[in-house]
């Protein structure tokens, strides 16, 4: 067990892939938005790389263990502290029963994940122990961690002092600034090649008004091909509107001239067009940016985006970890 | 617009879209719907799951376990087995569903937004203007005539995006702009074509103008008739509203609350598209005459 007495501004069980299977009654997957950085916390500890763990935004939680357990902490730093002495990140440790982790606000990056040993043993839920805060599924009676809150943790095993060595960490930016890959589709054919060009040659600024469900961004106008124009009534008056269809994870969406990429919380489906879509491969870049940073988006084919996707399964292996 | 052959669009790395069309009518979905039920049965490799939309389908996929390419011949051989939308046949339940229309609740929301957002026609007067009905007890009427056909589901985890299968019976309304920040739970109502039914008490664009005590969304999961669902629908089911009275919804809201409801479903029918098809024609006219009055 492992007691919350902090509970950081949205902490959260995710496991990873998460929900999948019920996305035709509505229901995103939800699950870690930097999955390298969890798979490697869980490998660390000796879990498979999908187990529950936790997902830390912004700022992070304060936890009490009440029995010797092995942990690791990665992703964004939060400066995390085992009983007011530094705790190293990217490596796993021996907590024993009575210590306090605290982590802090995001120094770099946005997201931190913690694993344990053995995994978070909250009930699963159509069949997943994710998450998805927004309708109180999962999780813990539904919701991201409460103070007071006793997490359920099964028995593990775990050998401490395991290292990922930094050529297997992703390259979480100091910048403010990150690259993001796209694929065009599956709507790409209703903006017209200014539209397109402006799109991936601007800076476009996340903003603050943005969660797990949705990152808005805020850059130049979108113009439109004439498909946008000459459609059906029923398609809706604006020209992102589109009859109701359904909506990929990661699509960038394009609500009047708003574009708001939906994570994994999103919706599954509505009435706006959908241009690109950012593969899963660069979700992590998503997770770890903050609210003010700059994204810039680079067109990848969908060979090319499935190829990253292996590239990072395959540094998230027990092989890859070296004594620290 | 139906298009001679269905367009498969790429969707980031993991995602195809499967357009049929470019317009909303029953058609298309009983075609997005006969593809997700044969692309299940067929239980292919690598696909993890398809959600059908009103004239789309959209499938998930492994790409460990499948290419593209090989995502778009699968699919593409399907829906041409499936043939004329005609032959298809779709496993769809009949849910009967007690509708207090004209209830307290829904006007309370309507009056809150008229004081506070903007001023508009109470909702249920506007859907008799927009439709050139008599009144209000004829939209009760006309509403709770049909089979409603839930085409899919989304917006909120649940929440199911109706048409009505009667002809006679197809309501238009505008949405609400800007939209009510608060729709009570089980508040039926009307956008465009759709219909739908609120989950939770959620904000919402829709014309409302009636409510139902019981739950479509439970987040327990331990309802029985939600077979181990937290929403109460699949797609391809059909929703019959029930008009009831004050006591009887009191009284359906109470055995819900005391976990003695229990809900009337049909199991046994099929829908064949054929057969609507058929009926469709024969009540066409009808309908027709009413659209052109």
């Amino acid at each position: 067990m492992i007691k919350v007495l902090k509970a950081g501004l949205e902490t959260s069980i995710q496991d990873y892939p998460g929900r999948y299977g019920y996305w035709n009654q509505g229901f995103p997957p939800s699950g870690p938005m930097d999955s390298w950085s969890f798979r490697l916390a869980n490998v660390l500890v000796g879990n498979l790389p999908g187990a529950a763990g936790l997902e830390c935004q912004f700022l992070g939680p304060t936890l009490s263990f009440d029995a010797d357990a092995v942990i690791a902490v990665t992703g964004a730093d939060m400066r995390p502290a085992l009983d007011g002495e530094p705790f190293p990140m990217w490596q796993s440790v021996a907590v024993r029963a009575g210590q306090t982790l605290a982590l802090g606000a995001a120094r770099v990056g946005g997201r931190a994940y913690i694993a344990v040993a053995g995994a978070f043993a909250n009930e699963e839920k159509l069949g997943s122990r994710s998450t998805f805060n927004k309708a109180g599924v999962g999780g813990i009676d539904g919701h991201s961690i409460k103070a007071g809150q006793e997490l359920p943790v099964a028995e593990g095993g775990g050998t401490p002092g395991l290292l990922v060595p930094n050529e297997h960490r992703p390259d979480i930016r100091t910048d403010r600034s990150w690259t993001i890959e796209v694929c065009a589709g599956p709507n790409d054919d209703w903006i017209d090649e200014a539209g397109k060009e402006r799109f991936l040659n601007s800076a476009w600024t996340l903003s603050a008004k943005s969660d797990r469900t949705g990152f808005r961004l805020e850059g130049p106008e979108w113009t439109f091909t004439e498909k946008a124009y000459k459609k059906p009534k029923e398609h809706g008056s604006l020209p992102s509107n589109i009859i109701d269809q359904g909506y990929p994870m990661g699509a960038i969406n394009l609500a009047g001239q708003t574009p708001i990429i939906l994570v994994n919380d999103g919706p599954s489906m509505g009435g706006f067009i959908n241009p690109y879509t950012v593969p899963s491969a660069a979700f992590w870049k998503l997770g770890q940016a903050k609210p003010g940073e700059r994204l810039h988006f680079r067109l990848v084919s969908v060979a090319e985006a499935q190829h990253l996707a292996k590239e990072i399964a395959k540094r998230c292996v027990r092989e890859n970890l070296v004594n620290a | 617009m139906i298009y001679e052959q269905p367009k498969f669009l790429p969707a980031g790395d993991r995602y195809l879209l499967i357009e049929f069309g470019n317009e909303m009518n029953l058609e298309l979905n009983f075609m997005a719907q006969g593809l997700a039920a044969a692309a299940a049965a067929a239980n292919i490799k690598g696909v993890i799951e398809t959600a059908p939309c009103f004239a789309s389908l959209l499938v998930h996929y492994e790409p460990t376990l499948i290419g593209y390419d090989d995502v778009v011949r699968e699919f593409f051989r399907l829906s041409a087995s499936l043939g004329s939308s005609e032959d298809i046949e779709l496993e769809s339940r009949l849910f009967y569903l007690p509708t207090h229309y004209l209830d307290p609740w829904t006007k309370a929301c309507v009056d809150d937004y008229c004081a506070k957002i903007a001023r508009k026609v109470p909702d249920p007067e506007l859907l008799v203007q927009e439709n050139g009905l008599e009144d209000v007890n004829h939209l009760v009427r006309l509403h709770s005539s049909s089979e409603y056909w839930v085409a899919s589901l989304g917006f909120w985890p649940g929440l199911p995006f109706l048409m009505a299968l009667d002809p006679r019976a197809r309501l238009t309304a505008p949405k609400y702009n800007p939209p009510r920040t608060h729709t009570p739970e089980g508040a039926i109502g009307l956008g465009g074509a759709a219909n739908s039914i609120y989950p939770v008490a959620t904000p919402g664009g829709y014309q409302i103008f009636a409510r139902t005590p019981v739950p479509i969304w439970d987040a327990t999961g331990k309802r029985s008739a939600f077979e181990g669902s937290l929403c109460l629908f699949r797609p391809g089911d059909r929703i019959k509203f029930v008009p009831v009275t004050r006591e009887d919804y009191d009284a359906a809201e109470e055995a819900v609350k005391e976990e003695r409801y229990e809900y009337t479903i049909v199991e046994y029918q099929k829908f064949v598209v054929r057969n609507y098809n058929n009926w469709v024609s024969k009540v066409g006219e009808a309908s027709n005459a009413r659209v052109s009055a």
